[in-house]
């Protein structure tokens, strides 16, 4: 409901840019306008007012490189002044803007307002450059300076601009073409921004800092920069985040605009604006998910004829039509207007920012919720430098913008305190609010139509699909962390053990003998009694020069009986990465996980199982769960679930037969390809947990959609 | 020759007892093992014979199946090794330096000096020896002694030194050196009726000041909290050699009966040298729970941990006596504790003038 506010405000502006204030009709003014709604433009108060005005101009870089595919390098300088000014300076790398576009972007409010295409950007979410222009001029007279290169231009534009509020256009001055140097060296592209407001910098966790740190953390292949100084030119802040990745984020589809998530105001605007001549037609072309078909029922059902004009179309028709879209079964959205950071990368992104031991990290299936698309992704980090005292620092991103204030209102803080972490591994006084320990949550919404309470835009409304989405992901990884946990434990246990019989047990023998002056007795019986178990080790090394993942596992048989296992190892199996090295062979078990059958142990024997991986860089994989086939139980390894294995084995089987099909272009066969899927839908939906609260989390790790194999192992664990 | 009278020899096959038991365990194919009494108060009883409390007959067995226990097996094995050097050397050392001494051991070295001292005890209470057979020494602080009394102490050049602890001494009074075993330490001559130990330094300054030990004719001792092994040696032999009554004057607090038990019956954790250390016909003085009352002394309230000392005590075989039971269920009753120096509530000479006298009539009927 909010948002709607927020859509009509546009439109308002729309008309407000697409009929020129000077006709006849009530004059608006732009500032009058911008005075009024300072409070959610972001420039209510001079903490405030800096973090907008970096948000804007860092969003704009990185949308623009985004576009352009370039690698976004962005500086920011915040100068104080006296009199609580403060000048600031940022700079990217990206395309620049062409000298007669300046003035369009730079001057006019709410840039690309887009109600006919809907997609996936940053900017969706602010008012724009224009605000910080015109909050520099409304608080301190002051122009912005602009510096603009293009690749394709020999020299670079140098204009202050301004704005005239009464006709909500930038005015420009001083404008001159010269090349442009920064620190001796020529700039070929980019766009740098100078300007004066009144505002105050602040360090905590509302600050620029953390609003950068945040946005490193979502934008990996960005490296960013921070410099603070005081009145004396002396540096009180600085951030340095360097991207961790070369790899851009994928180019977003633009989509139209599905029926279940439009409503009136918006629908209206589009009839009118309507150039086809039927209905029909209209409701095919202008919505995602309209076949032929539908759109005849849609019709009929609004009692509307199809032959009908849209512009014609009146208030009450329109409603009937929005009634009607509710009715009607629609195919849904594409999802691929949607842009996930990814697993791999939330987790390199985590770790440019935090220094911590362990990171879990999961990116949703995209979904649909009211006809918007939309994805959830999670990432959790644990140990290293964290604070163990206190509460968790939760990070929230819609499209990838770091949202800063209303953390208590906010649906993801809610979802993430509805999960019971005490059964994961964190502390959660009473289960209720935020759990305790040495951990950061990042939460990403990426979406077309991101929900928020209040035109702040800085928490995302109540939804319940949503909520169910990010409680799903919290539950993943907070599998992922207990299974760390219990990993380290383990681990820590098996560790002593091998220092007790490797280390103390022979120095004990050796000094006694030498004491008393008599032969040393043989250790191997009592290392057996001592053990009396299966002990396996796994480790995984990043080997810098062959640029490789080295895993390897040791199984040491410590009981009086020979024993015979299968191995299985999970690895980041994947496009582009794969086994470069495995002497020992076996075979592939299912995606993701190999299998090996080692000869028979004899007691007091031990067997190692090396592999290489190519294809990720260092800090990709640090841990790996081994899981084992044989009777008794490996201290270090789980049993594996073969029932869960089985179903694992079929749901790839069906993508991958959905992957084909999907390649055809023949509709019918698409058809059975989305019956399939609905099946594959249902067969996860069945194995999803219900009320995993309620039942232990081993079993409730029984989705087999998400790659979580951790739930592969049996529930009695090898302790 | 020490107070239980082992040679070296005797004290080095004590030690190689221990490595046996881990040696032979290993030879039949079973993880080493180290076995000693558990120390805890149920496992505490009275010798008659002896008067004093001992350890019983529960036996517990560390065994190197978790890395804990083994750690302390090499640990005693390091011990045992370092003790035959310096016996051989001639030399001795602290607790506090043979912590250090283990920084050189490898896996075998101390996490923390307590745990380096409970390992020496471990060991006199296996081998049965005292721990100056060890050559270790302990770090703590040995008690002063005010009165007329004279001792023979043999100082480092190897003479025998004829020491007054009235005449010959400062107002500290004479030290009290960590090994009053009788090479050390003669006993030689005195002027006193009896011994009165004190917990505090204040109070213990007090009846100096008021010429207390002259007038009553008694030798002070101070005790500096909870006694070390040699201040209650020191007072366990001149109360034997000399045949002189032991007054305890303490605090009337839950930990101050502690001290008086350890003084009287032995300690908990020294139970297997309690016929040396521990004095069974010293008397308690004071401060009793009933004096808060009848002195009406100046009183706190009983803290949450002193009230549970105070019920740990009522089921200590060494507090099992009616009378002591009396005294603590008084003591809880009245939810109060008083210091010594409370007293002072009635002037500097009240304790000396008043409150000793009218005790010493009550104890010894003078």
């Amino acid at each position: 409901m909010s948002f709607g506010l927020w859509e009509d405000l546009k439109g308002v502006v729309a008309m407000v840019d697409a009929e020129k204030i000077a006709s006849k009709q009530k004059q608006i003014s732009i500032s009058e306008f911008f005075e009024k709604n300072k409070h959610f433009l972001g420039f209510d108060t001079l903490q405030r007012a800096v973090i907008t005005a970096v948000k804007e101009a860092v969003d704009n870089s990185l949308d623009a490189c985004e576009e352009a595919r370039i690698l976004p390098t962005i500086k920011v300088e915040i100068n104080k002044l006296k009199g609580d000014k403060l000048e600031l300076i940022c700079q990217d790398n990206g395309p620049g803007i062409p000298r007669d576009s300046v003035e369009h972007v730079f001057g006019k409010f709410l840039l690309g307002s887009r109600f006919h295409a809907i997609r996936q950007t940053r900017g969706q979410q602010g008012i724009g450059i224009t605000g910080v222009v015109m909050y520099s001029q409304l608080t301190t007279g002051s122009k912005t300076h602009v510096i603009s290169k293009i690749k394709s231009d020999n020299s670079a534009v140098h204009v202050d601009l301004g704005l005239d509020t009464r006709k909500n256009k930038a005015t420009k001055s001083n404008e001159i073409r010269d090349v442009w140097f920064e620190d001796g060296e020529e700039v070929v592209n980019g766009l740098k921004i100078k300007t004066v407001m009144k505002a105050k910098y602040q360090r905590g966790r509302q600050s620029v800092h953390q609003y950068l740190r945040m946005t490193s953390i979502v934008n990996p292949h960005a490296t960013i920069q921070l410099t603070v100084r005081d009145g004396d030119g002396e540096i009180i802040d600085h951030g340095h985040w360097i991207r961790t990745t070369e790899k851009l984020p994928r180019v977003v589809e633009e989509i139209k605009p599905h029926p279940h998530g439009i409503h009136l105001g918006q629908l209206q605007r589009m009839l009118k604006e309507a150039d086809e001549r039927k209905l029909t037609s209209f409701l095919r072309h202008n919505f995602s998910g309209v076949s032929m078909r539908a759109a005849k029922e849609i019709l009929s059902r609004a009692e509307l004829d199809e032959s009908r004009t849209p512009v014609r179309i009146k208030a009450n028709e329109a409603q009937a039509l929005l009634d009607s879209f509710q009715e009607v079964k629609l195919l849904a959205p594409p999802t691929d207007c949607l842009s996930p950071i990814e697993e791999i990368l939330i987790k390199k992104g985590l770790s440019k920012a935090i220094d911590s031991r362990f990171a879990s990290t999961v990116t949703r299936k995209p979904t649909v919720s009211q006809g918007n698309p939309f994805q959830i992704e999670v990432g959790l980090v644990f140990g290293g430098d964290l604070a163990a005292d206190g509460p968790i620092e939760v990070l929230r991103f819609a499209n990838r913008v770091p949202l800063m204030y209303q953390q208590g209102g906010c649906l993801m803080t809610k979802a993430l305190e509805s999960v019971n972490w005490k059964q994961y591994g964190l502390e959660h006084p009473g289960g209720k609010g935020l759990p305790k320990g040495p951990a950061a949550v990042l939460i990403h919404l990426a979406s077309t139509n991101v929900q928020f309470t209040s035109e702040a835009k800085e928490a995302v409304s109540d939804n319940v699909e949503v909520h169910e989405e990010i409680r799903r992901a919290m539950l993943e990884v907070g599998r992922g962390l207990k299974n760390h946990l219990k990993k380290s434990k383990q681990k820590k246990k098996a560790q002593e053990k091998f220092d007790l019989i490797n280390i103390i047990l022979p120095e004990i023998s050796r000094k006694s003998s030498e004491m008393l002056g008599r032969e040393e007795p043989d250790l191997s019986p009592v290392i057996t009694r001592i053990m009396n178990a299966v002990f396996l080790e796994d480790e995984v090394s990043w080997d810098n020069d062959a640029k490789q993942n080295i895993c390897s596992v040791t199984i040491y048989n410590y009981t009086a009986r020979a024993r015979a296992y299968t191995i299985l190892a999970k690895w980041p199996e994947g496009e582009g990465v794969s086994m470069a090295e495995n002497p020992r062979g076996g075979r592939k078990e299912t995606n993701g996980l190999w299998a090996w059958r080692l000869d028979t142990l004899n007691p007091g024997e031990s067997a190692e199982i090396r592999f290489a991986v190519e294809g990720l860089t260092k800090g990709d994989w640090n841990e790996t769960d081994i899981f084992f086939r044989g009777n008794g139980d490996i201290i270090g390894a789980n049993k594996i679930d073969e029932k869960l294995l089985d179903e694992m084995r079929k749901v790839e089987a069906l993508v991958v037969a959905e992957a084909e099909h999907s390649r055809d272009e023949d509709i019918g066969s698409l058809e059975r390809v989305l019956d399939r899927v609905e099946i594959i839908e249902s067969l996860d939906t069945s194995k999803e947990e219900s009320d995993s609260e309620t039942i232990p989390a081993e079993t409730e790790g029984a989705s087999v959609e998400s790659g979580d194999w951790g739930s592969l192992a049996m529930e009695d664990d090898a302790e | 020759m020490s107070a239980n009278g082992y040679t070296k020899e005797q004290v080095i096959e004590a030690l190689h007892d221990i490595a046996g038991e881990m040696h032979n365990k290993m030879l039949k194919g079973d993880p080493p093992t180290m076995t000693l009494p558990v120390r805890t108060k149920q496992n505490i009883s009275f010798d008659s014979k002896l008067g004093v409390y001992k350890y019983g007959k529960k036996r517990s067995t560390r065994d190197a199946t978790s890395l804990g226990s083994a750690r302390q097996l090499l640990r005693a094995l390091h011990v045992t090794e370092f003790i035959e050097e310096m016996i051989e050397a001639g030399k001795s050392s602290t607790l506090r330096e043979m912590y250090y001494i283990s920084e050189g051991w490898g896996h075998g070295k101390f996490g923390s000096q307590n745990e380096s001292n409970n390992l020496a005890e471990d060991l006199e209470i296996i081998t049965k020896c005292m721990r100056e057979d060890f050559k270790l020494r302990p770090e703590e602080d040995g008690a002063r002694i005010i009165g007329n009394i004279t001792f023979e102490e043999r100082n480092r050049r190897g003479e025998w030194m004829r020491i007054n602890c009235r005449d010959d001494v400062g107002d500290s009074g004479y030290g009290v050196p960590y090994n009053v075993e009788f090479e050390k330490l003669r006993l030689v001559d005195h002027d006193v009726d009896f011994i009165m130990a004190i917990e505090t330094g204040g109070m213990f300054d007090r009846l100096v000041e008021n010429g207390f030990d002259e007038s009553s004719r008694c030798a002070l001792v101070h005790l500096k909290g909870q006694p070390a092994r040699s201040t209650r040696r020191i007072i366990k032999r001149m109360n034997e050699e000399w045949n002189l009554p032991v007054l305890v004057f303490l605090d009337g607090d839950p930990w101050s009966y502690r001290i008086y038990a350890s003084i009287a019956y032995g300690a908990i954790k020294t139970a297997h040298i309690s016929e040396y250390l521990a004095t069974p016909s010293a008397v308690y003085l004071g401060i009793r729970a009933g004096d808060i009352e009848s002195y009406d002394l100046p009183a706190d309230d009983l803290s949450s941990k002193d009230i549970q000392a105070l019920n740990a005590e009522l089921s200590d075989p060494r507090f099992a006596d009616a009378e002591w039971q009396e005294e603590i269920k008084l003591m809880l009753e009245l939810g109060k504790k008083a210091e010594q120096q409370s007293l002072a509530k009635y002037g500097l000479d009240f304790v000396t003038d008043t409150y000793l006298p009218e005790k010493l009539a009550e104890i010894l009927g003078r």
